[in-house]
């Protein structure tokens, strides 16, 4: 019997990998180096050329597909808006993603929020290597006939309770995306994870 | 010519005060540049003797950055220019507050060169538009910003000044640049001014060359309660003390029964 308690307490040890995979990730791109950033300048048109308010805002996109070829993610965006409890809704599909469409559009000054799942029932999911991300990589998000590229600078697992969610949603005056996904140690009394990995990417082009 | 706006490449340089990455917390303030002087060459701005930003040309805006609150040296250098502290063309002591956000321009002509400083808004009623207007024109006159034909909106916006805020209904609007008598400085017709947005409108350069610098302060959109589930799985490492303690009670159970046969034997 004594055997039979030390093979189940074996079992202990196997490794919960998300947990694992999420420990110790984290960076924000030093940026004390010089880097370049678009500044818009109005050029030297006479008066009543065009009117300039109206060239002021930019314009995003309603996302159809995400591309984050590092870690070989290619799939189509959901639009979303929260569940009955208000947290920001993800697709039943392990496989797709899903854009907070209430929120900023990708390519629009403001965070564009896109979340997916980090593993199903049986096993990975599309954001199984999210936490794999390194700075400077490229992430494509297309839609309405335009291909918006990003670039990650900054990756941070916050604890939910923690999680300055205005801030992570909120306005920025340039276009970011954020990608989010599940991260840390599974709370089972809460029935989910008890961090959420959160990667920022700075707009770069088109 | 459609686009009136010409993308300039320009070496943003965030010094070691700068707040860097997403920690936009309750400590830091927000703080955006323009560069409205007429006659000023491109400046390089430095922040508490370290460079934060690099070859800034007349009519740029160098989008909000975060700084801690506090006071701060902010002191301007032609490009180019090597830093020396008090050499610079134009210097103050720039005081900002948390969860603020400011305009900080370097206006008038370069021999009389000064900061116009304003708090921006970052908040707009639900499906309004929020707009105001700077006067950063060094030799105009006094000006309204009104309807064509029709009511102002901004009376007797002065150099160097920036007015408050006013919503107004989202929509299209027929708007001019003119003096008090109603003569017409810079027409605005079909100004789109979008839901959810705040604008600053600043005229800038000298008033035969006087023009138009639009800029976008906050966009409003949704945010939800919480953030997302975004696992399905769970680990099996949670799920051994349950099977552990089930098999420890079957076994127990199993134990007990054994006992208790043998006891009635």
């Amino acid at each position: 019997m004594l055997g039979l308690l030390g093979v189940l307490a074996g079992c202990q040890e196997a490794e919960d990998e998300v947990s694992v995979r999420s420990e110790n990730v984290g960076f924000a791109a030093e940026q004390t180096e010089k880097v370049e950033v678009e500044v818009n300048v109005k050029a030297a048109v006479p008066a009543p050329a065009g009117n300039p308010i109206n060239a002021s805002a930019r314009t995003g996109i309603k996302p159809e597909s995400l591309k984050i070829p590092a870690i070989g993610v290619n799939t189509s965006v959901q639009h979303l808006g929260t569940t009955e409890n208000g947290e920001m809704a993800v697709p039943d599909d392990i496989d797709e993603v899903s854009w907070f469409s209430p929120g900023y559009q990708p390519g629009q000054n403001g965070r564009a929020v896109i979340a997916g799942h980090v593993d199903g029932i049986d096993g990975p999911a599309v954001f199984w290597d999210l936490s794999e991300l390194q700075p400077g990589d490229e992430i494509t998000v297309e839609g309405e006939g335009r291909q918006l590229i990003y670039k990650v600078h900054t990756m941070e697992s916050v604890p939910l309770d923690e999680a300055d969610v205005p801030n992570i949603f909120g306005y920025s005056s340039s276009p970011e995306l954020v990608l989010i996904t599940c991260s840390g140690t599974y709370d089972f009394s809460r029935g989910t994870r008890e961090e959420r990995l959160v990667v920022y990417a700075s707009y770069v082009g088109e | 010519m459609k686009k009136i706006f010409a993308l300039i490449s320009l070496a943003l340089l965030l010094a070691m005060t700068l707040v860097t990455g997403v920690s936009a917390d309750s400590h830091t303030a927000k703080v955006r540049i323009v560069h409205a002087s007429p006659d000023a060459p491109a400046v390089d701005v430095y922040v508490n003797g370290d460079a934060a930003l690099e070859n800034v040309p007349f009519k740029a805006d160098s989008g909000y950055l975060d700084l801690p609150a506090g006071t701060h040296d902010v002191e301007v250098f032609a490009t180019g220019t090597a830093y020396e502290e008090g050499a610079g063309v134009l210097r103050a002591d720039l005081a900002i507050e948390a969860g603020k956000a400011y305009t900080v321009a370097a206006a008038n002509t370069v021999d009389a060169l000064e900061f116009v400083v304003a708090e921006d808004s970052m908040e707009v009623t639900e499906g309004k538009t929020k707009i105001r207007v700077g006067h950063l024109s060094p030799d105009a006159p006094a000006v309204d910003v009104g309807l064509i034909g029709g009511d102002a909106v901004f009376s007797g916006a002065e150099f160097p000044g920036i007015t408050d805020y006013t919503e107004l209904d989202a929509g299209t609007y027929d708007l001019e640049i003119r003096l008090p008598d109603g003569t017409q400085v810079l027409p605005l017709e079909g100004t789109e001014l979008a839901a959810d947005t705040v604008y600053s409108v600043f005229a800038v350069n000298t008033v035969d060359a006087i023009e138009v610098l639009a800029l976008v302060d906050y966009e409003a959109a949704g945010s939800p309660d919480g953030m997302p589930t975004t696992g399905l799985g769970t680990p099996s490492q949670e799920q051994t003390p349950w099977l552990l303690i089930g098999a420890t009670l079957a076994l127990f159970a199993a134990g007990g029964l054994v006992w208790r046969r043998r006891f009635q034997e």
